[in-house]
């Protein structure tokens, strides 16, 4: 077995920074649905999830990674020690502190949970996904299952008795899941036998829980095709009664990264005993219910970014510290001059300092998101108003969260790599496993093409474009406010350069959907995507910073948050100087909509 | 069983390179404050001397006591989301504390809560002294057993069993309570502690590299509700005095050299005998 030695590194500051400094979270605290919470709770909690994951979690990760799953009679086996920190995370309570009190959680913030299962995934993202999609499936029988339902299976899958998983790819359904073929026959009793085959099911078996529930899209024999035709149904891997469900493990897969999570084939209905039952009464609602759960995974896969992201950069950043490597730049003539740790000089600095905003970028993105969250639970059923608008926040934003910190992730891990040299591209350190694991994240629960469809194709005009006004408003306003702060004047107006960017894109996108120019869309739309999910980090960082810049004017500060405050200023300023200018040229790379890929025929891009 | 359980907040000993001296003073600045790790043994060996472990229920009492400002509250809640059942605070600067003055705000906090026991820590990880349980012993009148490794309590719970590991073998003591007791790390050990309560067979999960088991979000969130009563030195009584002057700091003298690599084993040899002069 690996040494079991944790390398998961963060700074919690910047999490109290994000809820209390810059999002205000405690506007909602001390009072229903939160009233058992306050700040100093929410900083409580997140430190002692990050001592679980330093102490638990993180040690395993490179065990899961080295030794892998194994697929032995028919069961799988995960890593040495994971059933262990299984045990320990449902006995701390940490997967169901933002479930309801009815099923052992805390009713935590949304914005707690988030940032905890930041430091649960950073630690161990491959083990974090058997809690974390268990969670997931719990949570829309919690919604939309019936009493019975409800009540035979949630609270064993929130105490860690029983697992979860999601199943919606088949072999030819994959983006496409519309085409799944998995059948269910309504047997009379109000079950239904189940028939099918389903691929990439994370944790579709595993030794760490006595059974698990499989929520299943198939389609009722006679319903239509398409993803209107599709419904949702539990089927247990063991029956309630104990017996087992005739569903198959038939095989797990090989994979890139993330090696401790079993990704599995499941077969449902081999010997035609399959059993499920349909997901609250009405039949034919399996994509509208699975969406809550994909929902609530996609942005699960935004956070596995950052969280990933997060360690890669603090990790480089201590090996920067103590490798020394030539001597510094400003001693070129000096062949005699002391070696220096190779975070003096400037190209390395420059990495380091790319990696710490688009970290703290992604933070602050996600941290919003879930704030909208929060904002809006304080106010359901009272402000119908308030709740759409933070709704439609959310629904913009999702898949930002999803594709930019996916994609941002691996490129924050290569850059880490960059910043080891050589050590790097080796397994003594933490980073290229990073590299490897993180690589999934743009590709799983839709990947960041579908991400950005879902984005100009419908949230951009959700509302009648509502959300989106609303949204490019706040940032203008933003902007008018700050555009003479003598710190940031050439970063605001990069901001607001931007911004008009972004606007006239979506003005474009509007234009070729109007004029059917479909495949323009669909060539510009990731791009598209990027645009704004810089254009969107730029203003929450330059706000950090203004937040920032008045606590060091104030003064008084402890050497710590000193350095922290001059770290979110300069966080802010490279993104705007940097990152944020990247906007304009891909504005009129967009508007010049280069069709080549659409134009070159199939055989000119080479040889069959 | 009541068990009083003082805990020091110290700078974090693995940023001790954070730390800046200046004369006869200590710079707290910028550092992060945790519980003192042998304190945090002495509260694990609390918490199982009070508990059925097998049913996860309480079956004693546990206060917290600290002395320190207003922000060592954060220290105290944090014991008390490990289980612990109270807190005190003693109002005081970190600065000001040595041995002497600690074991006497100790002492008074004794005599108004009437403990069974007092569990410590052996010393504390900034000061190193070493003293404050066997002087807190001493005022009281009561009996100390220092770096108890397995505490054992009779049906009563009156008369406790300790195990002392030695460099020369395990002493065995048998002592009437109530007493001051202070452990070594190998009380956090799988079946060190015997209560009557908690089966024999019951076994404790190895802690790793923590001091003490890691809260729960239960705990952590019933923390906030237990009482933790305020204390200024007027309402105990006291006016403690300062034996020890600190007259400078200095910090350790930076690493030396920088590990090297050798060749084979007849080199390292060679340079222990010749270079380290070890051999």
């Amino acid at each position: 077995m690996a040494q079991p030695i944790n390398r998961y590194k963060t700074d919690l500051r910047d999490y109290s920074f994000l809820l209390f400094e810059q999002f205000k979270l405690q506007d909602v605290l001390g009072a229903e649905p939160f009233s058992d919470w306050d700040e100093e709770t929410c900083n409580t909690v997140l430190s002692q999830v990050y001592e679980f994951a330093k102490t638990v979690t993180g040690p395993l990760n490179r065990v899961g990674d080295t030794q892998g799953c194994r697929l032995e009679d028919g069961r799988v086996i995960t890593p040495e020690g994971f059933k262990d920190a299984w045990k320990k995370l449902y006995d701390a309570g940490w997967r169901v502190l933002g479930a309801p009190a009815e099923y052992g959680g805390m009713d935590a913030p949304t914005s707690v949970a988030v940032l905890s299962d930041e430091l649960l995934s950073g630690s161990n993202t491959a083990f974090n996904m058997y809690p974390g999609l268990c969670l997931g499936a719990a949570e829309v029988i919690a919604e939309f299952g019936t009493d019975a339902q409800k009540k035979t299976y949630v609270p064993p899958m929130m105490n860690g008795k029983w697992g979860g998983t999601m199943c919606l790819s088949e072999p030819h359904a994959g983006s496409d899941v519309g085409s799944a073929t998995t059948m269910a026959a309504p047997v009379g009793d109000g079950t239904y036998k189940i028939r099918g085959t389903k691929i990439f099911i994370s944790g579709g078996d595993h030794d760490l829980a006595d059974n698990i529930i499989h929520l299943v899209l198939a389609r009722i024999e006679g319903a239509s095709a398409g993803t209107k035709g599709l419904s949702l149904f539990i089927v247990p891997k063991v029956r309630v009664d104990g017996t087992p469900n005739d569903v198959q493990v038939t095989s797990i897969e090989h994979k890139m990264g993330i090696n401790g999570s079993a990704t599995c084939v499941l077969e449902f209905g081999e010997k035609g005993e399959c059993v499920g039952e349909l997901v609250g009464t009405v039949e034919h609602q399996g994509m509208r219910q699975m969406f809550k759960l994909m929902n609530f995974a996609r942005i699960g896969v935004g956070i596995q970014g950052l969280a990933v992201a997060s360690s890669a950069y603090f990790n480089a950043l201590e090996y920067a510290r103590d490798r020394k490597q030539g001597s510094s730049i400003k001693e070129w003539k000096n062949a005699e001059a002391p070696r220096v740790a190779i975070i003096e000089h400037p190209n390395v600095r420059r990495d380091l300092l790319m990696m710490k905003s688009k970290v703290e970028g992604m933070r602050a993105l996600i941290t919003k998101l879930a704030v909208h969250q929060d904002r809006l639970r304080a106010v359901e059923g009272k402000d119908d108003a308030s709740v759409a608008y933070h709704q439609g926040q959310i629904d913009l934003l999702t898949p930002l969260v999803k594709a930019y910190c996916s994609d941002e992730a691996y490129r924050v891990c290569e850059t880490a790599i960059q910043v080891y040299g050589g050590a790097g591209y080796l397994k003594d350190w933490p980073v290229e496993q990073y590299a490897r694991d993180s690589k999934i994240f743009s590709i799983y629960e839709g990947t960041n093409a579908i991400q950005a469809m879902d984005l100009v194709g419908r949230k951009l005009g959700q509302g009648g474009g509502k959300n989106t006004q609303t949204f490019l408003g706040e940032i203008q306003k933003w902007i008018a406010a700050h555009k003479d702060d003598a710190d940031l004047t050439d970063a605001v107006a990069n901001l607001q350069k931007a911004h008009e960017a972004v606007g006239g894109s979506v003005m474009q996108f509007l234009g070729w959907f109007q004029s059917g120019q479909m495949p323009n869309i669909v060539l510009m739309a990731e791009r598209f995507l990027h645009m704004m999910s810089k254009l969107t980090i730029g203003w929450l960082l330059l706000d950090g910073a203004t937040i920032a810049a008045q606590k060091l004017a104030e003064g008084g500060l402890s050497a710590r948050d000193q350095a922290f405050y001059e770290g979110k200023k300069y966080s802010a300023l490279y993104y705007a100087k940097n990152i944020v200018p990247e906007v304009i040229g891909d504005a009129k790379t967009l508007r010049a909509c280069d069709v080549s890929p659409v134009q070159i025929s199939d055989e000119a891009f080479g040889p069959a | 069983m009541k068990v009083l359980v003082p805990i020091k907040r110290v700078a974090d000993p693995a940023n001790a390179n954070k730390v800046k001296v200046a004369g006869s003073e200590v710079s707290h600045d910028g550092l992060e404050w945790v519980m003192n790790p042998f304190d945090e043994w002495s509260l694990e060996a609390a918490l199982r001397l009070t508990e059925d472990a097998s049913a996860k229920t309480r079956t004693g009492e546990i206060v917290v006591v600290s002395i320190g400002p207003k922000a060592a509250v954060d220290t105290l809640r944090e014991a008390m989301g490990k289980g612990a059942e109270r807190g005190v605070l003693v109002d005081g600067e970190d600065t000001a504390l040595d041995s002497n003055v600690v074991a006497q705000i100790l002492a008074k906090v004794v005599e108004k809560e009437q403990p069974d026991l007092v569990l410590m820590g052996k010393q504390s990880a900034d000061g190193d002294s070493n003293i404050a349980g066997t002087k807190l012993a001493e005022l009281l009148g009561w009996p100390v057993i220092n770096y108890a490794s397995h505490i054992e309590t009779s049906d009563d719970g009156k008369t406790l069993t300790i195990k002392r590991e030695l460099d020369v073998g395990v002493q065995t003591l048998k002592v009437q309570g109530p007493a001051v007791i202070t452990c070594s790390d190998r009380i956090l050990k799988p079946g060190t502690i015997k209560n009557g309560v908690t089966p024999a067979d019951f076994e404790y999960p190895d802690l790793g590299d923590l001091n003490s088991r890691l809260s729960n979000l239960k705990n952590i969130m019933a923390a906030r509700k237990k009482p933790l009563d305020e204390l200024g030195l007027g309402d105990l009584g006291v006016e403690p005095v300062r034996v020890d002057e600190y007259v400078g700091f200095e910090l350790p003298a930076g690493r030396s050299g920088q590990a090297q690599f050798l060749e084979s084993v007849d080199e390292l040899v060679q340079k222990l005998q010749s270079e380290a002069k070890v051999l």
